[in-house]
């Protein structure tokens, strides 16, 4: 099977520029706050948050943009399944890569500057130079989020408005993914988090993460095994 | 490619697109599918190049099931009405991902032909006119260079020097690269030429498939003075009758044996060739 190199090349050089994006809206939103005396607490944990949503977008694309590029020049669904799972696989983690890195660079920043990065969100580490800790609480979190998106994306594009169906089954992938990691998920319409309780150790929120990273796979599968190209819009 | 279609049912919730269609194509020419809007053109291409899985049936390509075959599928090309299935990026990046997936396509050959329509290869497929986007999707399709390429409609909204640029370039990569090409239209007359075989469905199922020369040969003008003629058709399926002054052209449906053609002869009637599409019209317009 060949690399997903088409899929991912264009959504990485989108990704590195949004993070560098990202990282100047951070830093212009501390000079903000300090401008009014205050010490800010860590700009980039809130900022990663956004990366879910874009993780999710990401996901959508592979199906509605992708898929029937793959079909119209002859590659089956068996081939853009597999193409699918591992652009996910290596776009999770570059993004946690990313996000790392970020925590790396503001820990930096404020340690010059002689703040201390107070993180305000539940996490599997205590303090962001923990970098594999760091990196593995986003990859799982990501994972999910662009599974996901897959999942909604395939969802839409088979069946139309039927689609919706599919945001419940996605929304609980995402929280088993979030409760792994020990946190809740938090959408704009709702006005409380949603969370379950998963026993919080290392095995656990490996093993919980994986889980829903695959299970969100097969249900997208269960999706795209038949899907149909759909006809031109007459 | 040998196509062979069996039985062939796809339905759409009440909606029997085709039904029971069974048909073979031997291959190595150009085939023009005719239908009326909703016969079942687009259905019927879309399972031969596995977009879609059919209700019931069998669709065979050089002996294979295609659905999930990828061996077979990276051998066929279908473009549709716009080239719908292109719209990722630019069209150069188009371009690219095609190179990049399917095996035998031809880059140099589509950048020429992007050339040729007058396509800007730094322009976003999106933001192209349908007329733009056709003529990409129509690239596409020739330098797929796929043994079975089959365009459906992929032509429409281009302008008719765009279109007569696809035909002449239709047949001289098709004669530099013999394949089986399928071609779905509306404009019969203008690609009829092309075509070495047609099919005719309607409602689902096969009306007519046969040679396209011997599909005109059922169909006959006949010009002469009105009393003649109108004494000649007695009896003949006449499609349409003009009358201008003391001359009438009779458009009849049929074949004429020696003696007809005779008698024609002997009342100084003239006969001629009809054209594809009131063919076409009388095979399906009677049916609904």
């Amino acid at each position: 099977m060949r690399f997903p190199s088409r899929i991912l090349g264009g959504n990485a050089v989108f990704a590195l520029i949004g993070a560098a994006a990202l990282l100047t809206i951070c830093a212009g939103a501390v000079a903000v706050i300090t401008a009014f005396g205050n010490t800010p607490d860590s700009a980039w944990e809130k900022a990663a948050q956004a990366v879910n949503w874009y993780s999710l977008m990401v996901g959508i694309s592979l199906a509605q943009s992708y898929l029937p590029v793959y079909l119209a020049h002859g590659q089956t669904r068996r081939r853009f399944g597999a193409q699918a799972a591992v652009a996910i696989g290596v776009f999770g983690p570059l993004l946690a890569a990313l996000v790392t890195a970020g925590y790396l660079i503001e820990s930096g920043i404020y340690r010059l500057i002689g703040w201390s990065q107070v993180l305000t969100r539940p996490h599997v580490f205590d303090e962001a130079t923990q970098v594999p800790l760091v990196f593995l609480e986003y990859l799982i979190e990501f994972l999910a989020w662009l599974t996901a998106g897959a999942f909604i994306g395939s969802g839409f594009y088979r069946w139309g408005l039927g689609g919706l169906l599919t945001i419940p089954v996605a929304v609980g992938l995402v929280v088993l993914a979030e409760g792994a990691i020990g946190t809740e998920l938090r959408l704009p319409i709702l006005p409380h988090a949603i969370g379950v309780d998963v026993p919080q150790s290392l095995g656990t929120t490996l093993g919980v993460g994986l889980g829903t990273f695959l299970v969100g796979l097969a249900l997208t599968w269960l999706i795209i095994r038949d899907i149909p190209v759909r006809n031109p819009k007459s | 490619m040998k196509i062979e279609v069996d039985d062939l049912v796809m339905r759409y919730g009440a909606t029997t697109a085709l039904d029971r269609l069974s048909l073979n194509l031997e291959g190595g020419k150009i085939y023009g599918l005719l239908g009326r809007n909703g016969s079942g053109k687009t259905t019927l291409l879309s399972v031969l190049a596995a977009f879609r899985r059919p209700t019931g049936g069998r669709v065979r390509i050089d002996g294979q099931p295609v659905f999930e075959n990828a061996r077979l599928t990276e051998r066929i090309s279908l473009i549709r009405d716009g080239g719908a299935t292109v719209e990722l990026g630019s069209a150069q990046e188009a371009v690219g991902f095609a190179e990049w997936l399917r095996p035998g396509f031809d880059g140099r050959y589509a950048r020429s032909l992007m050339a040729l329509f007058g396509l800007d290869p730094k322009k976003s497929v999106s933001g192209m006119s349908k007329g733009q986007r056709a003529a990409l999707g129509v690239v596409m399709g020739l330098a797929s260079r796929a043994p079975l390429t089959m365009f459906d409609e992929a032509y429409l909204g281009m302008d008719a020097p765009s279109r007569y640029a696809f035909y002449d370039a239709l047949l001289s990569d098709y004669l530099a690269n013999p394949r089986t090409i399928i071609l779905s239209t509306h404009h019969i007359e203008e690609v009829a030429s092309l075509f070495e075989e047609v099919v005719i469905i309607d409602k689902g199922r096969l009306v007519v498939h046969e040679e396209s020369t011997r599909l005109l040969s059922r169909g006959t003008a006949v010009t002469g003075p009105a009393a003649q003629v109108e004494a000649f058709t007695t009896g003949l399926t006449v499609l349409n009758s003009r009358r201008l002054g003391p001359t009438t052209a009779a458009t009849i449906y049929g074949d004429l044996d020696e003696a007809r053609l005779a008698q024609a002869a002997a009342a100084g009637l003239e006969l001629g060739p009809i054209p594809m599409q009131d063919l076409f019209v009388h095979l399906t317009g009677e049916r609904r």
